[in-house]
């Protein structure tokens, strides 16, 4: 009951109190309040225990339609909202695809003129090479997601209720699927149509990637349901190895090491019939198997997947691809729980670099990558493409060493553990260099012979230059690495800056998603311009003395106060000590 | 004697506001050795964001921080020889074992019997048992229990911790007033904020009511 429906008249409105004519009021018998009635007792409820209550059928497709309701009715914003406040957004979207289309069909025409021997080959071998890849991808994504997901309130609410999960899961794992097969094809068409393929074999590798990639969705749903991993973890290693020698022979023929790998013309179309086939076959079969058995799934199987799926996109709005890899770094560690604990060695920074190196030994698989990334520049220059080498290397070992930072990583993303080495930060950061910088060693003395020319046929560079320009690629792709770990994620706290149709956004996120690459550019892209070598060397070293944090801003404003401070009381002392010293402004 | 002459830390005039809400105001503070300074106070008094400034982690609008005499600059390797902290901002390295956490900040330290100081600790905080579990795994009560150790097994003059009652059971909670104390009156100078009466009672010399 409200204030005002409670509140009683004083009197009733509209009418004048009676008066007599002396215009005294009328002495009449007050009459007396009546007592307030007795509340009647609450009737005692009875305590239900629903042991017998035998429930009632539930519909899954009613709770589904009710969830949509409840989120459309809840939105604040629709998709129409978006492209209609973000229009410039789309257009640009649309005019840049028509471009890529038009350069794509453009390379297409042009490579596919090209009869050398690289060419053959590499139109032979980069699509079965992107196929695998692309499986590979598919299945490690799969493995690492789910493919099925539920958030934790899905989780919570939903999956522990009677209900059949199967009718819940499976239009996500059929989305998934499709998903799938759009993105496989998109990508396997693409490098068949940029190796110069016809436009029949464009579309030959392009259903063969989406239906590959489709069925091993199925198979690692399927295996999900039998809440397995080797399986897939196999099969991923098996198509990964593959679509390695493929590129590895792709390097070789178009170095001359090998000859033309001519009889596998012969054999593509079938391959990719064979490979269309089977991922047909396996993306009805598996895909049946595995929606028959959704309910088997466990419910702490499809929430690990949801939280992962929900913190991959809150790093991804914040454009932190630093986070995303903390997350599954993170997950990795809590999937392996346990390690054999090693003894340390050595005292102060010594024993920082020996963990560094220990952690390395511990988990080798953090060296493929590196490994891998020596054939890069062998490929570009075997590809005519030598001049580039420096920035194309340097992204890839970039991309190679960021694994080997994860002490570097760790000891920058939050003060506390880093607050506990009696070191000072650059201190630290150059002991957190070491081990990935003699990584960086190893990789620039392999690949120096590709800087010489080796396997293109034609001298490109002298030994000495050589080694330079290997060497400012080495330190263009590790200081890259550096910023990319080291760099701090948006600020949230400062103003944000209005972004039209896309809201508000921090000043700095955008420049998030260059972080790395622009030190690579900057240090390579001297030698690219055909200038001396000395100017990336200088641009190096500077990037190397701010990022191992020599020149905290912090500090220096400190330090400079601290001298002011400094003189203000020696020239008090000068002039007798009676010149106030004011407290330091931070 | 030195430590006579010079306070562990001295904090004079800190003010500190987030926008136009003022959290701390002209706060001033000496602890010399064997002093143990307990904040308390309500939620949201500011007992946290004093602290944080202490370690360095936040920076204080105005006002100014010493410890053992050196001007406090967060990454000045004597302030962090000389500070310990467990605040909320620790951070373990997902692929080094509880044990190996401990091992590298001893010999960090330059510890003589590192692997002893280790031994030890981890039969103090009684995490023997998970010693090679890599700290994603470990319970919320046990990650605590790690924070703690991180601060034990290495050398300092001041140790600074916020709330470190939390997520520990009785028994730790009644550990942990123990070993404080015994760590105060060993010399070490304690700087803490508590909502445990008991933990207070048991390891401080002042308690400050801070936004009283």
């Amino acid at each position: 009951m409200s204030k005002k429906t409670r509140r009683r008249p004083s009197s009733v409105p509209g009418r004048a109190p009676a008066t007599i004519a002396d215009g005294t009021t009328p002495t009449a018998p007050v009459p007396q309040p009546e007592p307030e009635p007795e509340p009647e007792p609450e009737p005692v409820r009875p305590i239900r225990v629903l042991i017998d209550i035998e429930p009632e059928p539930v519909s899954e497709d009613a709770l589904r339609g009710l969830m949509r309701d409840w989120r459309r009715g809840r939105a604040t914003r629709h998709l129409w909202d978006m492209i209609q406040d973000g229009y410039v957004a789309v257009l640009a979207t649309v005019m840049i695809g028509a471009m890529l289309v038009s350069v794509v069909i453009r390379a297409q025409g042009a490579v596919s003129a090209c009869t050398s021997e690289g060419c053959l080959s590499s139109r032979t071998l980069l699509p079965w090479a992107a196929l695998c890849g692309v499986l590979a991808l598919t299945l490690m994504v799969s493995r690492i997601f789910g493919p099925v997901v539920a958030s934790a309130a899905e989780g919570f609410w939903l999956m522990e209720a009677p209900i059949r999960r199967a009718k819940i899961l499976w239009g996500r794992l059929v989305s998934v699927m499709v998903g799938a097969i759009l993105v496989a094809a998109v990508f396997g068409g693409l490098v068949a149509a940029l190796s110069g393929s016809s436009w029949s074999g464009v579309v030959n590798w392009a259903v063969a990637s989406g239906l590959g990639a489709g069925g091993l969705t199925a198979v690692a749903a399927e295996e999900q349901t039998a809440d397995r991993t080797w399986v897939i973890r196999t099969l991923q290693w098996l198509v990964g190895l593959v679509g390695l020698t493929a590129l590895m022979t792709v390097v070789a023929v178009a170095a001359g090491w090998l000859p033309n790998a001519g009889f596998l013309n012969a054999s593509q179309e079938r391959f990719d019939l064979v490979v269309s086939v089977v991922g047909a076959v396996l993306l009805v079969g598996a895909g049946l198997l595995a929606i028959l058995r959704l309910d088997q799934i466990r419910r702490a199987r499809l929430v690990s997947g949801g939280s992962l799926v929900a913190g991959m996109q809150g790093a991804m709005y914040a454009l932190d691809m630093s986070l995303m890899r903390d997350i599954l770094v993170e997950r990795d560690a809590l999937a392996r729980g346990h390690v054999r604990p090693t003894k340390g060695h050595g005292t102060g920074l010594a024993a920082l670099v020996y963990r560094d190196a220990q952690r390395l030994v511990r988990f080798p698989k953090q060296l493929i990558l590196l490994l891998l990334s020596i054939v890069v520049p062998y490929a570009v220059g075997a590809l005519g493409l030598g001049v580039l080498s420096p920035v194309i290397s340097g992204l890839v070992l970039l991309t190679a060493l960021v694994p080997l930072l994860g002490m570097m990583r760790v000891l920058s993303r939050t003060g506390g553990l880093a607050r506990s080495f009696p070191f000072s930060t650059a201190q630290v950061r150059t002991a957190a260099m070491v081990v990935p910088a003699i990584a960086a060693l190893l990789w620039v003395i392999a690949v120096t012979p590709a800087f010489m020319g080796l396997g293109t046929g034609t001298a490109h560079l002298s030994g000495t230059d050589a080694t330079i320009h290997a060497g400012v690629t080495g330190l263009a792709g590790l200081l890259g690495a550096v910023r990319w770990v080291t760099a701090k994620p948006p600020n949230y706290n400062k103003p944000m800056m209005q972004m039209g149709g896309f809201g508000a956004m921090p000043p700095g996120m955008i420049g998030n998603l260059i972080k790395g690459i622009d030190i690579v550019a900057l240090v390579s892209l001297p030698l690219l311009f055909g200038w001396s070598y000395w100017i990336s060397v200088i641009i190096a070293g500077i990037a190397f003395f701010i990022l191992r944090g020599s020149m905290n801003m912090d500090d220096l404003s400190a330090a400079q106060e601290e001298q002011k401070r400094n003189l203000e009381a020696a020239k008090a002392e000068a002039s007798g000590g009676k010149k106030k010293i004011p407290p330091p402004k931070r | 004697m030195a430590k006579q002459r010079t306070p562990v830390l001295k904090v004079s005039k800190l003010s500190k506001a987030y926008g136009s809400n003022s959290i701390i105001s002209d706060f001033s503070l000496e602890v010399w050795a064997g002093d143990a300074i307990a904040l308390t106070g309500r939620n949201g008094a500011g007992k946290s964001t004093i602290l944080r400034c202490l370690v360095g982690a936040d920076k204080a609008d105005s006002g100014t921080i010493e410890i053992c005499g050196n001007r406090l600059r967060e990454s000045d390797p004597a302030v962090r020889r000389d500070l310990a902290t467990v605040i909320d901002d620790l951070d373990f390295f997902p692929d080094l074992s509880v044990v190996e956490h401990l091992d590298l900040l001893a010999r960090a330290h330059g510890l003589p019997d590192a692997e002893e100081a280790v031994d030890d600790v981890l039969h103090e905080v009684q995490l023997v048992a998970q010693s090679g579990q890599l700290p994603g795994t470990l319970s919320s009560g046990q990650r605590r229990r790690l924070a703690l150790a991180t601060a034990f097994v290495r050398p300092r003059k001041l140790l600074i911790l916020d709330e470190p009652e939390q997520r520990l059971d009785v028994e730790g909670v009644e550990w942990l007033a123990t070993r404080l104390r015994a760590e105060r009156e060993a010399g070490l100078a304690i700087v803490m904020a508590s909502h445990e009466p008991r933990l207070v009672d048991a390891v401080s010399t002042r308690t400050i009511r801070v936004g009283a």
